[in-house]
């Protein structure tokens, strides 16, 4: 029966994991941007609800889409603005800018939100129910289905859609994006900004299960490297299946060896899969 | 480098060594702190500068150098030299261990595997008795900041003549062959997996030495401060603004930066971070090549140059 | 160019020995702090920077501090360490050598206080912290650091005691510690305490400083039926704990207790009617039995603290602001500004403060009771010391049933 449990947790804790990394492997492998600020943009959009909610009274799961327009529109303007200058340097560069974004990120938030710790507490949050002598926690329940849902819509919007035929025209190469009629720049700032809206979802769940600080960031920014690693770039439910299988395996750890043990186990795994599938192809195909 | 720089720059250590009898303690702290990043930078050089390999598992070396030195020091009550010597080399064999298969890997895969590495060392010194697990090591106290900020300098000299060393022999020939052209360099001969693991080693061994100075002379490890990966970036970012696979680039860069991040943090105090990370956004932005390129530009050296590196890299 | 490469490398270095401020006047006393303002840590280390600066206004609006025959004022000297161990080591040293402050007052946090009290320790000159509990801070044989935080170990004797003259009493426990120095160190105690009152340790988990997900413990708890969970860790984590305690539906027999967290307001506002019941311990109420020489008692402090800071202070406050007036009190019986002298006139001191009756043990840290505190209908109500003060709410309702 506690195995069972801890499996279900691992399960329902995996699909928010993997709606974490969503937006990361979508920029890494669209863009080929390593972008370490990732997780200080899932703090923003844990933010963004939050506010949503307690000043403007509205249901998290209602504010979430809200949410999702607001880092939209962050992601836009950064890729615009910021990351096109240096998008054909070496993977280095964008890898230092998005570091010191990340840096920059963090202490804006710390200024606008101060350093307390912020929950996202609707009066349903702890609700849970019981199945098969199971206990299922309602709100992670609900975060595992958005996750899911928005793996779905990245995946039709990918390849059903013009504009995710152009985005992945863009991965192959530049001069295939331009033949869809659109200006590369938009083109990277749209995907930029998708990968910044799922980050976004991915802050307003957190929120509703562990608490914002603006330093969550970091921590969030390695879960993400390598969940998107293990589920690899090329399908958005791999990268989710990938987050369910960190999660399992984080509480596995936790059950059998200790939970301190846990980033041992995720970053291992990080490392034997690269060392063991070193030519997994990177970008979408 | 040739010869009258040479000769300029040892006469400049020559000069920095003397500062214990002339600067305050707060000169030599800084100082220390500034060599033994100059030298992880350095070290870092060694790898990431010749070969273009982005290394992020150089904090895996220092931390082992610390935890080598803070193990040897409190647990057996080993003299300081041997806790050096200890960490050294057990950062040599895990540089040759990890090293062989990871550096297989190309590109970001190498970078995030370094990054990994890291982050399973840190989870896994947080579990180690021996190492007073996520606790940490208190060592011995010492009243003697001269013979740290000696070390630390004669420790950044002598990295930083391996690299001159590396940047005139064949060995160094070889590592750039890597990173121009892998593939070619391997037909050409070049045996592309042990000049790499190579110069990992090399750079192991150096990362390892400063990490135990740096151990003996805080008196305090943890895990988080042994395997820090913020101090990984710091190396790198010293490396990039002073100019990869250069000599001299990395120490400038980093003499550089230490000052500009100590400034922010004691006078500016509470906007240091804030203010450190637009300065690496903003040297990304215009002066992606390193302080080394704009030098070497010098004599036509306008705004333009700048506004060329965004031309060159933007969409 | 060769020259101007060198002469960059001695420049960035004569540029940080410029940054040197001007020597200090004449009648000032200056005590250096390097504290969490940014970072992980500020909400806590915000605490110690106004505590510290209320305490010395308090003290120079009464005169200042008579040294000798000699009248001086006190002045602060704060920097912000980012929550950076490292860093902080740096300014405690900048303080001492550039800033040239007299004496120090101490970060937030165990970790900090271990390695920065090693500064203190290094140039001989006295650090009084507030912030750091645990044992290894006094365990090294240094001479020139006092705390007054109670020693970790003890974090939960007085909850233990309270607990076996509940009704009915709790008889097997899970502990749950975070893997910091300050919680290993409540750990320690709390397993020694536990098997001294023969209560069964049923579970016994440790988990990585900064989690975020307790769903696996959670699960092991729920399973093994305790009585009593006492958890030991960081704030953001216990509100963490406890959400996720509600989530998965999980409540001990009798009782869950918390090291920190508990007494804050912020910790109430966060968690709403979640936080009822939960049980927490503080060192300090803002009791007006505390008598103190500058505030009057403990209640006027915490009033003129809520109203200059807008927030009320805590046990962390209280401790900082006792660190600060320990240096007021040691400086005039020392009637010295030598750092040797005022070290030992703290050692020996012995007075009444609104933090409690100063005293430093031999190891240089104070010993005091934990006051055991449970948030009943949204209200702080403190219930034991060394006998029940108020009624516990005991045993604790399932979640549904509240």
């Amino acid at each position: 029966m506690v195995l069972a449990q801890i499996l279900l947790n691992g399960i329902l804790l995996g699909g928010l994991y993997g709606l974490m990394a969503l937006g990361m492997a979508l920029v890494w492998g669209v863009l080929n941007i390593v972008n370490l600020s990732h997780g200080a943009l899932i703090m923003l959009g844990g933010y963004v609800v939050y506010y949503l909610f307690t000043i403007g009274g509205i249901d998290p799961f209602v504010a979430l889409p809200i949410a999702m327009l607001v880092m939209f529109a962050v992601g836009f303007l950064l890729q615009y603005y910021l990351l096109n200058l240096v998008v054909r340097s070496k993977m280095l560069n964008t890898l230092l800018i998005t570091f010191g974004l990340d840096v920059v990120l963090t202490y804006l938030a710390q200024l606008t939100f101060s350093a307390d710790f912020r929950t996202i507490n609707p009066p349903y949050a702890g609700a849970n129910f019981a199945l098969f002598g199971l206990t299922v926690p309602s709100v992670r329940l609900a975060a595992f289905v958005v996750a899911i849902v928005l793996a779905a819509a990245l995946w039709f919007l990918l390849h059903r859609m013009a504009l995710g035929r152009a985005i992945r025209a863009t991965a192959q190469n530049l001069v295939a994006a331009r033949l869809y009629g659109v200006n590369p720049s938009v083109l990277y700032a749209v995907t930029f900004g998708i990968g910044t809206a799922l980050a976004g979802a991915a802050g307003g769940l957190y929120g509703m299960i562990a608490n914002l600080t603006p330093y969550i960031g970091a921590s969030l920014t390695a879960k993400s490297f390598v969940i998107a690693i293990i589920g690899g770039l090329s399908n958005p439910f791999y990268v989710i299946f990938g987050g369910i299988f960190v999660g399992i395996a984080e509480s596995l750890t936790a059950l059998y060896i200790g939970p301190t043990y846990s980033d041992v186990i995720s970053f291992g795994l990080l490392v034997v899969v690269l060392v063991l599938r070193p030519n997994r192809t990177l970008r979408t195909s | 480098m040739n010869r009258p720089l040479l000769i300029v720059s040892l006469l400049v250590a020559a000069g920095l060594a003397t500062l214990p009898w002339l600067g305050s303690d707060t000169m030599i702290q800084f100082g220390i702190n500034a060599l033994l990043l100059a030298t992880l930078a350095q070290s870092w050089n060694i790898l990431g500068g010749f070969t273009g390999y982005v290394s992020f598992g150089n904090s895996v070396f220092y931390g082992l150098g610390t935890y080598g030195t803070a193990i040897a020091m409190t647990n057996y009550n080993l003299p300081f030299g041997v806790g050096l010597a200890i960490g050294a080399v057990v950062a040599m064999i895990a540089a040759l261990l990890v090293g062989l298969p990871i550096l297989r890997l190309r590109g970001p895969y190498f970078a995030i595997a370094t990054l990994g590495l890291n982050g399973a060392m840190m989870a896994i010194f947080s579990n180690l008795p021996i190492a007073g697990s996520n606790i940490g090591l208190v060592l011995p106290l010492t009243r003697n900041d001269a013979m740290f900020y000696e070390l630390a300098l004669g420790l950044l000299v002598a990295c930083s003549l391996t690299v001159l060393w590396i940047s005139r022999a064949r060995f160094g020939m070889g590592l750039i062959a890597v990173r121009e052209d892998e593939d070619a360099a391997g037909s050409m001969g070049v045996n592309a997996t042990r000049y790499k693991v190579a110069a990992l080693v090399m750079a192991s061994f150096f990362t390892a030495i400063a990490g135990g100075i740096h151990a003996y002379w805080s008196t305090f490890v943890d895990p988080a401060s042994a395997f820090d990966s913020t101090l990984n970036v710091r190396m790198v970012i010293s490396v990039v603004f002073g100019g990869p696979g250069t000599v001299l680039g990395p120490v400038i860069g980093s003499f550089i930066l230490s000052t500009v991040y100590e400034v922010l943090a004691s006078q500016i105090s509470t906007a240091a971070a804030l203010l450190f990370g637009v300065v690496i956004v903003l040297a990304v932005i215009f002066m992606p090549k390193g302080l080394a390129d704009i030098l070497r530009s010098r004599r036509n050296l306008t705004w333009r140059y700048f506004i060329r590196n965004i031309r060159e890299n933007r969409l | 160019m060769k020259k101007q490469i060198g002469l960059a490398g001695i420049a960035a270095l004569v540029a940080a020995s410029l940054l040197a401020p001007a020597a200090q006047a004449e009648d000032v006393i200056t005590l250096g702090a390097s504290v969490q303002l940014t970072g992980t840590n500020a909400n806590t280390g915000r605490y110690y920077k106004d505590a510290y600066q209320l305490a010395i206004d308090k003290i120079n609006a009464a005169g200042g501090v008579k040294v000798g025959d000699k009248t001086y004022q006190l002045k602060l000297d704060v920097l912000d360490n980012q929550s950076d161990v490292n860093l902080s080591v740096r300014q405690y040293v900048q303080l001492i050598s550039a800033d040239k402050v007299n004496f120090l007052l101490g970060p937030f946090a165990s970790n900090f206080a271990l390695s920065d009290s090693s500064v203190a320790e290094k140039y001989q000159i006295p650090m009084v912290q507030g912030g750091g509990a645990a044992t290894q801070i006094y365990t090294r044989g240094y001479k020139y650091v006092f705390g007054t935080l109670p020693p970790a170990d003890d974090y939960y004797a007085s909850t233990i005691e309270m607990m076996g003259k509940m009704n009915p009493a709790p008889k097997s426990v899970a502990l749950v510690a975070a893997d910091d120095s300050f919680d290993v160190s409540v750990a320690k105690g709390t397993r020694k305490h536990l098997a001294d009152a023969g209560m069964k340790l049923a579970v016994d988990e440790t988990f990585r400083e900064g989690s975020a997900d307790f769903s696996t413990i959670l699960t092991q708890v729920k399973a093994a039926n305790v009585d009593a969970i006492l958890w030991t860790g960081h704030e953001t984590e216990a509100l963490n704990f406890i959400r996720q305690m509600k989530g998965l539906n999980v409540n001990p027999n009798g009782l869950y207790a918390f090291t920190v967290g508990v007494p804050t307001a912020d910790f109430r506002k966060a968690l709403g009617p979640d936080a009822n019941y939960a049980y927490g311990m503080t060192s300090w109420l803002p009791n007006p039995s505390l008598k103190d020489k500058w505030f009057g008692d403990a209640a006027q402090f915490a009033a003129e603290y809520k109203a200059k800071f807008n927030y009320s202070p805590d046990y962390h406050a209280a401790s900082g602001a006792a660190d600060v007036e320990t240096f007021a009190m040691a400086l005039e019986k020392a009637g010295s500004l030598d750092p040797k002298k005022v070290r030992d006139a703290i050692a020996g001191i012995s007075f009444d403060s609104l933090y409690a009756n100063i005293k430093y043990g031999a190891d240089g840290q104070i010993v005091l009771p934990q006051v055991v505190v449970q948030i009943q209908n949204d209200k702080l109500v403190p219930i034991y010391t060394t006998d029940f003060i108020n009624k516990a709410q005991y045993p604790t309702p399932a979640w549904d049933k509240r």
